[in-house]
């Protein structure tokens, strides 16, 4: 999207980090109020340890949660970032010259 | 807004129109081009001593002795912390935790929370500087670094020589170092949930549970990226904290500040050189202010929010200012009213308490009574009812009426407790099943109870009625609501 790299380091930063946060706090908010051994899996009992379902049940809160951050930073971003043309300009194909909307773009 | 000085937006168009075709950029637009993101460089701090220093290093140890400490702590025949997730109990010395005893949790949040406000309206950044995570794992990883890789100009000039075997002996073995630290925090994590002397055995014989490996290393794994390579830029780019700390700040809040009206002009001069025909300030411009700092911010321009509050370049600047035979205190931990109308230590001190951190001081102060009374007067078991699901009600002999309960009896105890239930709420009711029930230490049991009431002068329907749970020796008693079904 973006050509400069450390603009896509920082939005990762602002994206994974947050949603640890978030699914640390829906870990200990969730189990808190469920015990896993009284977990049910397509009706059948689920037969997985406690802490298998805790350490699954951390990762599942958190990805989750990082597509919610990864999200809002798309719908952050500028119609000026939108719109701009990724590539720089001295890097352009001469090719795409005559016909992309978006060549203007600094 | 001076609407002079601010530089003219240029509107930069990038749709087609339909009749000029493609519209060209302004000239210049170029030029225009700010980055929305701060190019990353690597920092690398110089190390140094003082009185700040001394203090990071103490909370340093403080902290790392609590963390790394306590789980090896016995406390009766266990381990004295113990957040025991399998068991779903939590162990903190004397008390027997359960997960219905959230509430704690939560004050201890909200204690945070307040502690946290309180001490930032008074110093400043104290958590960051001294006691976070994040502050004392680097400032462990910075040491291992100088210890194999030397102070920052060797470390710059390794970094952009090329490969030998010296500079790959070195860095092996700060990582091997780096790791090594990382692998014990991860496992003293662990620990933290799961009996660490049992886990010690296991670890040995090689023989941990897959997930006791998989958190040790994913909690390794990130103390080694956060302290070993991401340093400054978790506080920068990921601290939630650092973004409000402004709204816990006014012009009485301690903070590492700069003195400009002493400092400025600066510029380097000769030891000699009278400083009063100079026209020079007190600052000799010798940079090391810069390179101390782990955020890499100049402190000379003032508070910034990269600012973590480490006193790291009060510190050098004071053993530049001692060098140099000038006064310390160039840049100095004070708050921004004191350095602008020169009050001495009292005078700031004076302004301490003030409305907001007599506000802080008062809730904080009553969440901690609050707490510490609730715990006081705890209940020592826990009790749920349900009704059991098979029957609603039935007659049973003499025609009495009659209707099972199903009750779960926590033990938040180490020690066998005797429990005896009785019913309230109607007339004539009675608990008729076993009524003694003894319950080992921090177990939960399920007991079911039957109780009966008489049929006549009851009205059929539901009847609210409480149990009344209490243990043998204990003070408190344990009230549970629920519902009596009269058939009709």
């Amino acid at each position: 999207m973006n050509q400069d790299p450390t603009a896509l380091s920082q939005r990762l930063m602002w994206i994974v980090w947050p949603a640890f946060l978030m699914a640390g706090v829906l870990e200990i908010v969730v189990f808190a109020m469920v015990d896993p051994a009284d977990l049910h899996w397509q009706g059948a009992p689920l037969e997985a340890s406690r802490q298998a379902v805790y350490t699954v049940a951390f990762f599942v809160f958190w990805f989750i949660t990082m597509v919610s951050g990864a999200l809002t930073t798309l719908l952050a971003m500028s119609p000026f970032e939108v719109n701009r043309c990724p590539v720089p300009r001295d890097s352009r194909p001469e090719t795409c010259a005559e016909d992309c909307p978006r060549q203007g773009t600094p | 807004m001076n609407t002079e000085s601010a530089p003219l937006r240029k509107v930069i168009p990038i749709a087609e129109s339909l009749d000029k075709g493609p519209i060209e950029p302004p000239p210049g637009a170029d030029a225009e081009m700010v980055s929305l993101y701060e190019a990353h460089k690597k920092i690398y701090p110089r190390s140094v001593t003082g009185f700040f220093s001394n203090w990071r290093w103490a909370t340093v140890f403080l902290t790392q002795i609590v963390f790394y400490g306590l789980p090896w702590l016995e406390w009766g025949q266990r381990q004295a912390v113990l957040f025991d997730l399998g068991a779903r109990r939590f162990y903190i010395f004397g008390l027997v935790l359960y997960p219905q005893d959230f509430i704690y949790l939560t004050g201890i949040l909200v204690i945070s929370a307040f502690s946290l406000f309180l001490f930032t309206a008074v110093a400043g950044r104290l958590w960051c500087g001294y006691a976070c995570p994040q502050t004392v794992y680097t400032e462990i990883f910075l040491w291992l670094e100088k210890k194999t890789e030397g102070d920052r100009s060797a470390r710059m000039r390794r970094d952009a020589g090329p490969w030998t075997l010296d500079k790959l002996w070195r860095k092996t073995s700060k990582h091997v170092l780096w790791l090594a630290v990382a692998l014990w925090t991860g496992f003293t994590f662990v620990g933290y949930f799961t009996p660490i002397h049992e886990l010690g055995r296991e670890f040995i014989q090689l023989d941990m549970g897959s997930w006791e490996i998989f958190w040790t290393f994913f909690y390794g794994f990130a103390t080694y990226g956060n302290a070993g390579f991401m340093r400054e830029q978790v506080c920068k780019h990921m601290c939630p904290y650092a973004r409000f700390q402004s709204a816990m700040f006014d012009k009485d809040t301690l903070i590492v500040t700069y003195d400009a009206e002493r400092g400025e002009p600066r510029g380097a001069r000769s030891k000699k050189a009278d400083l009063s025909t100079l026209n020079l300030g007190a600052c000799v411009d010798c940079s090391l202010c810069v390179q101390v700092c782990p955020t890499g911010i100049d402190i000379r321009k003032g508070l910034q929010y990269e600012c973590i509050g480490c006193g790291a370049c009060a510190d050098v600047c004071d053993t530049v200012m001692d060098k140099v035979g000038y006064a310390r205190g160039l840049v100095k931990y004070s708050t921004e009213n004191a350095v602008n109308q020169q009050w001495t230590r009292a005078q700031t001190l004076r302004h301490v308490l003030r409305p907001r951190v007599l506000i802080y001081i008062a809730i904080l102060g009553t969440v901690v009574t609050a707490m510490a009374v609730s715990l006081a007067m705890r209940i020592p078991f826990k009790v749920d009812v349900v009704r059991d699901r098979g029957a609603l009600a039935r007659v049973a002999e003499g025609g009495r009426i009659e209707n099972v309960f199903r009750l779960q009896i926590m033990n938040a105890t180490e020690a066998t407790q005797r429990f005896h239930i009785s019913v309230e709420g109607m007339p004539g009711l009675s608990v008729v099943s076993e009524n003694a029930i003894a319950i080992a230490s921090t177990q939960a049991r399920w007991v079911a109870v039957r109780v009966q009431g008489p049929a006549e002068g009851l009205a059929p329907g539901s009847h609210t009625i409480h149990f009344e749970i209490a243990a043998e020796g204990s003070i408190g008693k344990v009230s549970e609501k629920a519902v009596f079904i009269v058939p009709r």
